[in-house]
């Protein structure tokens, strides 16, 4: 029974939620009241943004199970909404100079707004620890990022691509809640602490809870693009406005893994907080095994596809499955050790996955196209962009000295450690594939059209700005990473309760 | 000002330099001739900078030994690499030697490169060079020394290849670079084996683990050979025997850095290495670096006694005065080693600067004359440029006296010290020892020698040739840094006393450390074993009131630093006290004979120089050949390599290609069988993994057909394939 | 030994049985007369006109969205006012605030102009978007 004084307690630390909601209603009147300005609603997101990551902060150290074990007030969670928020502010500030957005007849009040809406839902599916809540904050979030995908209603591809991804994550969540039905059906409950309990004690039947298990693990797998439930994403990625496709392959994906980690973590696994061994699984049913299928299955699905697309969306977006894949890897080995690798990998992916994106879209603004032959010579017509591009796609393919490799390092290592070589040497050999994709970018950028006499590309000093302050870290947290792990160490314990 | 202060601004010093370097790459072109003025008005900056730093260290925190930091560079589990700075008082004081020398040497080269086409980019590498060497400087740990260590090899490879079109220039650079390089292998070996062993690049650790009896290789020789391969980077930096080659053959370079880098500071990064990490030296690690100091200052000195060169004199000189700081070092006597080191700095920066300026007078001249022949700086070609030059001849002459050890200098007293230093290590240990002291006292006596030599040559006398005639004395800028210079080779600085300097600030701020190494391994005479009640009875015979004085005086501060209390530490110290006075009256005679010796030969022609040169006609081709080091390197070094190489060759053209073709018959016709399988099979296999990689590609993008109901089908089925796969 | 969910399959099993036999039957006991009056849709006795699949106008749907929007929130208020006296000050305010979150939601509808009824205007296709169009193979 939830009393008043945890009501109020969880209240209070509802604080960064409140202000998300807050932010959002601000955002929508007053759009609405200064009907001149194109970009107030921005603003005032990134102001709200700012006091929730304040809030967030103040959290620090913070263990509570909030709202009656609905949500999960803890470091673990505090971590992957920095993440969230740091992605929102970044896609924020990237919709200020696309071209795509300001062209487009509508206003952008909405736009905004549904980002912070977005947000809202991300930061719930971080923290909740209840079925039915995991599935309210997944179509909060999915809700948002409907619209937003075919915001720019007038280009055909993208409202394909909005009523594609409506179809589909119906789909999925319809399925998801089947399985979600069925646990509960199992376990006689939603909550995720009791069903820990309940399987703790009792011997459930194996095909019941697998079926239910994938059932549920197609809704996560959805957000974050595993195979075989990864069909939407190429699709919308290249249809959505840029910025879009961006914020999908980042914070998505960050709440996704998020949920993903602590529904085993809290729901199916019989873990001792503090201990790196692995976790004790429950029911009888590998869940590694399940896990590091569809891992190899994510990262050479989209590793082998990448190769062959000319689209850069679209490459980013089998990129971005392909880095899925990796995660899972790290996911599946399920200790300690692996939860801290997907967050030190998450910190890195969101700089140099959203750096590239935001290359893609300047070359967009300028040129007006996103295929991969637009970049050539562009080591010439834009040298400081194509540095910075270099060291995203360096990053991305895992290279040292950047940070990528180090995330990289953390994840092979977490794998190696639990005795999964062959887990390992699968995504090694992934990471040789995906290094010709991306090296085909940049032989393009210095090696093709580097004599035709193609006209300077001239960007403003303030997007260039915004490219070096994602590139330096990139390269930056590559040389020096100690800080980022200590955090992560620090925040890798899921709560589980006393 | 706090101690957390200090450690934020001499990161802010370290990095100004970096940004003096990054504006005149970038802007040069464009700035033109103003990037001097910036270069040399950040350099200004950067000096008031490492003032304030140093005077806090040394003023407020003289007590504290470090002041230091130490960040977590990266832990992967068992491998923890942790780096950081620190100040001590060493690095302060060394803080200032770089960065005034570099200061006057950024204005004197506003002028004197003033010509030159590559301005800016000569600034740009001064400044980098300067980064690179307070970078040694602050470093508190073999990591960030090492980085830096090479960052200076590079940039001054750069500076003594600066006029890349000259080959001697660029020859001269590699040569310095790759004799660089023989050293720092050493010196990597060194680190190695430190941190295999101790697990940590710190200093700090570094020296705990020794003390407390961990032995690299679970033996105490190791030890000594770890010790030996960390000097091995300062012979090569210090260009000390057997390295020293490259000094010389580098002032093909502007003699701005020649006066920077191989008068001041480079060359001075090896004695700091060795000041720095002394605590870890064996007893025979250091009497491997006293004997290869004494070889290094008695060889160098005698062939800087033919040189005509103006600046090859002086090369050779810094190499020999190296070897006596290395010297000092290695008999224990760590405080004059570095105290000689800092002397030195300003009296051989301005010997260089000065030589600047006469060679940048005689181009002025030789400009003036249409005269392109004429070696400019060839002594023989000088003479009577006291009257032309006024100042640079008097800044010439007192430091002069400084560099040959003359009362009322600095050079006197740190010289002074050092060969009390070697007599009172002879004295305590015996036997062939007794050569180092010898050899040192004939060094000092030569130098002397040929600095005056040099004076009387280049300064005295009638003009030799119608240029030196028309030389002119040289503007501010050139004249400012040389009497700075000279003004700080004053005596007073250092001291109140004009003949003993342990009374002066100096030698109370640096203090030797206290040794590392476990008992067993190290000089009885150097262990700091004195406690406070046995130090007054030690010294009831001479001065015992001094020491109560200093113990009364400011106990806690010696406390405080974590020193054993008493004036005297240990048995070596107080014995090169014995010999003070002694080593005094020598080192006075011998430079005395020597200046003499000097001014009959050449002011006065008493005794012909001709006449000399004939007697001691094999001495005299011996010395002015360099002792045909340079020649014996291309015969055993170089040509050996080449004859092996050769050999190998032959062995490789004929026997090893003949079993080769033999064999190449036979397998001919099998190779071509051979061939076929691989062409077809291997290659094939090859092939078809990456077209099969390709085809699977482009196979799973035929999944996406661009149809919602497919992908829903697809997913459900994926569902149930799953399901299947699981079960 | 069967488990609760093996007799929901039993059920799922048997409910298809039980169609599929009555759909079968069906078709071979019932006469098979078909015309024209027969054929056509059922509209309560009255003749259909036009295709069944005509095109709702969007505005249905968005009026029917916020309907419901509002619909919920009086499904929220009312067991909020049977407990009301129990519960004070704590839930007044708590209902005002998802009140005026509503109200908001309201504001935006109405200052959007979501509530008129008005013929939208036509969109003309333009160039540019034939142009990505092809683009798009």
């Amino acid at each position: 029974m939830m009393d008043i004084s945890d009501l109020i307690k969880s209240i209070s630390l509802f604080k960064p939620e409140t202000t998300l909601i807050v932010t959002f209603m601000l955002a929508m009147i007053l759009d609405m009241a200064f009907k001149k300005s194109k970009n107030i609603a921005g603003y005032i997101a990134i102001a709200g943004l700012v006091i929730a990551g304040i809030f967030l902060f103040q959290q620090t150290g913070v263990n509570y199970k909030a709202f009656a074990n609905l949500l999960v007030i803890d470091s673990f969670g505090q971590f992957m909404k920095f993440i969230v928020l740091m992605s929102s502010l970044i896609i924020i500030v990237f919709s200020f100079f696309s071209n795509e957005l300001h062209n487009a007849h509508t206003k952008l009040g909405e736009y905004y707004t549904l980002i912070i809406g977005m947000t809202f839902g991300m930061f719930l599916l971080v923290g909740s620890a209840n079925l039915i809540m995991i599935y309210v904050a997944i179509e909060t979030m999915s809700i948002s990022s409907y619209v937003l995908a075919g915001y720019t209603r007038e280009v055909k591809r993208a409202s394909e691509a909005s009523l594609k991804y409506v179809i589909f994550g119906a789909v999925s969540s319809g399925i998801m809640i089947y399985g979600i039905s069925i646990l509960f059906g199992l376990t006689g409950s939603l909550n995720l602490f009791e069903i820990n309990q309940f399987l703790s004690v009792n011997n459930v039947a194996t095909l019941p809870l697998l079926l239910s298990g994938l059932m549920i693990l197609s809704g996560f797998g959805y957000k974050i693009s595993a195979v075989p439930f990864h069909f939407w994403t190429p699709d919308v990625y290249e249809g959505a406005p840029v910025t879009i496709t961006a914020y999908l392959s980042v914070a998505s994906k960050a709440a996704g893994f998020a949920v993903l980690l602590r529904f085993f973590k809290t729901g199916l696994l019989d873990s001792v907080p503090g201990t790196s061994e692995a976790w004790q699984l429950l029911g009888n049913i590998d869940w590694h095994y399940v896990i590091a299928v569809l891992a190899v299955l994510t990262m050479t699905l989209g590793n082998l596809v990448a190769v062959w697309q000319t689209n850069m969306k679209r490459l980013l977006a089998y990129s971005s499955i392909a880095h899925a894949g990796y995660l899972l890897m790290a996911v599946s080995v399920m200790n300690d050790n692996g939860v801290s690798a997907v967050l030190i990998y998450f910190v890195f992916y969101m700089l140099m996955n959203l750096g590239a994106f935001f290359v893609v879209q300047l070359i967009a603004n300028k040129l007006d196209s996103e295929n991969i032959d637009e970049y050539n010579g562009l080591g010439y017509r834009s040298p400081v962009l194509a540095v910075c591009m270099t060291v995203f796609l360096i990053s991305l393919a895992g290279l040292p000295p950047t940070s990528g490799f180090i995330g990289k390092l953390y994840v092979f290592s977490s794998v190696i450690n639990s005795g999964y070589i062959w887990l390992a040497i699968i995504g090694v050999l992934n990471s040789v594939v995906s290094l010709y994709y991306y090296a085909k970018i940049i032989r393009n950028m210095y090696l093709r059209d580097v004599e035709s006499a193609k006209t300077k590309l001239v960007f403003s000093p303030v997007t260039i700005a915004i490219v070096l302050m994602l590139a330096i870290p990139s390269l930056l947290f590559g040389v020096y990473f100690t800080p980022i792990v200590e955090w992560a160490n620090y925040s890798m314990n899921i709560f589980v309760g006393n | 000002m706090t101690q957390d202060v200090v450690l934020p601004l001499s990161i802010l010093t370290l990095l100004i330099p970096l940004l003096s370097f990054l504006i005149n790459i970038f802007f040069g072109k464009k700035l033109g001739k103003i990037s001097g003025v910036i270069g040399t008005s950040i350099l200004g900056i950067d000096l008031g900078l490492a003032i304030i730093v140093a005077f806090t260290k040394l003023t407020s925190y003289a007590g504290i030994q470090v002041i230091q930091n130490r960040i977590e560079w990266f832990d992967l589990g068992s491998l923890q690499v942790n780096i950081g700075i620190g100040i001590d008082n060493i690095a302060a004081i060394m803080l200032i030697v770089v960065t005034l020398i570099s200061f006057l040497v950024h204005l004197f080269s506003t002028v004197y490169m003033g010509d030159d086409r590559q301005y800016s980019k000569f600034f740009a590498y001064l400044g980098l060079f300067t980064f690179s060497m307070l970078g040694i400087v602050i470093a508190n740990n073999f990591l960030i020394m090492y980085i830096f260590w090479e960052l200076v090899g590079i940039s001054s490879y750069l500076l003594i290849g600066f006029w890349y079109e000259k080959d001697s220039a660029s020859n001269a650079g590699k040569k310095a670079f790759i004799t660089n390089r023989i050293g720092d292998l050493g010196f990597f070996i060194g680190i190695m084996i430190l941190f295999f062993t101790y697990g940590s690049f710190m200093f700090e650790d570094v020296f705990a683990g020794i003390s407390s009896g961990v032995m690299p290789f679970d033996n105490p020789t190791m030890l000594t050979i770890a010790g030996i391969c960390i000097f091995m980077g300062a012979i090569g930096k210090s260009a000390q025997f057997p390295l020293h080659v490259w000094l010389p053959d580098a002032m093909e370079g502007p003699t701005p850095v020649s006066a920077l880098i191989h008068a001041a500071t480079m060359v001075a990064a090896g004695v700091y290495l060795v000041a720095k990490v002394f605590a870890m030296f064996t007893a025979d690690a250091l009497t491997f670096i006293a004997v290869i100091g004494t070889i290094t200052a008695f060889i160098s000195a005698t062939i800087a006694l033919t040189q005509v060169d103006f600046k090859k004199v002086l090369a050779y000189s810094t190499v020999s005065q190296l070897g006596f700081m290395i010297m000092s070092l290695g008999v224990g006597g760590y405080t004059n080693g570095f105290f000689h080191l800092v002397t030195h700095a300003w009296f051989k920066a301005a010997l260089f600067l000065a030589a600047g300026s006469v060679i940048h007078a005689m181009h002025q001249a030789m400009h003036h004359m249409h005269d392109h022949h004429t070696d400019p700086q060839d002594i023989n070609n000088m003479g009577g440029l006291r009257k032309t030059m006024p100042w640079t001849y008097r800044t010439f002459l007192f430091v002069t006296l400084a560099l040959s050890g003359i009362p009322l200098t600095s050079g006197f007293l740190s010289k002074d010290g050092i060969l009390a230093g070697t007599l009172a290590y002879a004295n305590l240990t015996g036997g062939w020892h007794w050569i180092i002291p010898v050899l040192g006292f004939t060094a000092a006596g030569m130098t002397a020698f040929y600095m005056f030599r040099l004076t009387i040559v280049a300064f005295h006398g009638e003009p030799k040739t119608e240029i030196a005639k028309h030389t002119k004395e040289n503007k501010l800028p050139i004249v400012l840094p040389l009497v700075v210079l000279a003004f700080m080779s004053l005596w007073i600085f250092y001291s109140p006393n004009p003949i003993d300097a342990s009374k002066g600030w100096f030698h109370k701020m640096i203090v030797q450390p206290k040794s590392a190494v476990p008992d067993a391994y190290q000089w009885s005479f150097l262990i700091n074993n004195k406690t406070e009640e046995a130090a007054p009875a030690v010294h009831q015979a001479e001065g015992a009131t001094h020491t109560a004085e200093i113990t009364a005086e400011n106990p806690h501060e010696v406390t405080k630093a974590g020193h054993t209390t008493g004036h005297y530490l240990n048995k070596f110290q107080e014995e090169t006290h014995h010999f003070h006075y002694i080593a005094m009256i020598l080192s006075l005679l011998i430079a005395g004979s020597g200046i003499l010796l000097a001014f009959l030969i050449y002011q006065y022609k008493t005794i012909s120089a001709d006449k000399l040169e004939a007697r001691f006609k094999f001495l005299h081709t011996f010395s002015y050949n360099k002792w045909y080091f340079d020649e014996l390197y291309q015969a055993t070094a170089i040509n050996g390599l080449l004859v092996i190489s050769k050999a190998l060759s032959w062995f490789d053209n004929y026997v090893v290609d003949g079993l080769v073709n033999l064999s190449s018959y036979v397998t001919r016709g099998f190779g071509y069988i051979v061939g076929l399988f691989d062409n077809y099979v291997i290659d094939g296999a090859v092939n078809l993994v990456a077209n099969f990689t390709g085809y699977c590609g482009n196979k799973m993008r035929k999944l996406q057909t661009g149809h919602i109901q497919s992908y829903v089908v697809f997913v459900l089925l994926g569902i149930l394939i799953l399901l299947y796969f699981f079960i | 030994m069967i488990s609760e969910f093996g007799i929901i399959l039993l059920y799922f099993i048997l409910g298809f049985v039980f169609v599929g036999i009555a759909l079968v039957a069906a078709y071979f006991i019932r006469p098979s007369h078909p015309n024209a009056i027969k054929n056509s849709t059922y509209e309560c006795g009255e003749i259909p006109i036009g295709e069944p699949w005509v095109r709702f106008n969007v505005r249905f749907y968005v009026i029917a969205l916020i309907f419901l929007l509002f619909d919920v929130e009086v499904v929220f208020l009312l067991p909020w006012a049977i407990v009301f006296k129990g519960l004070g000050w704590f839930a007044f305010i708590e209902m005002i605030i998802f009140v005026v979150i509503l109200l908001v939601g309201f504001a935006y509808v109405w200052g959007k102009g979501d509530l008129d009824w008005e013929r939208p205007k036509p969109y003309i296709a333009k160039l540019s978007d034939l142009v990505i169009g092809k683009k798009k193979q």
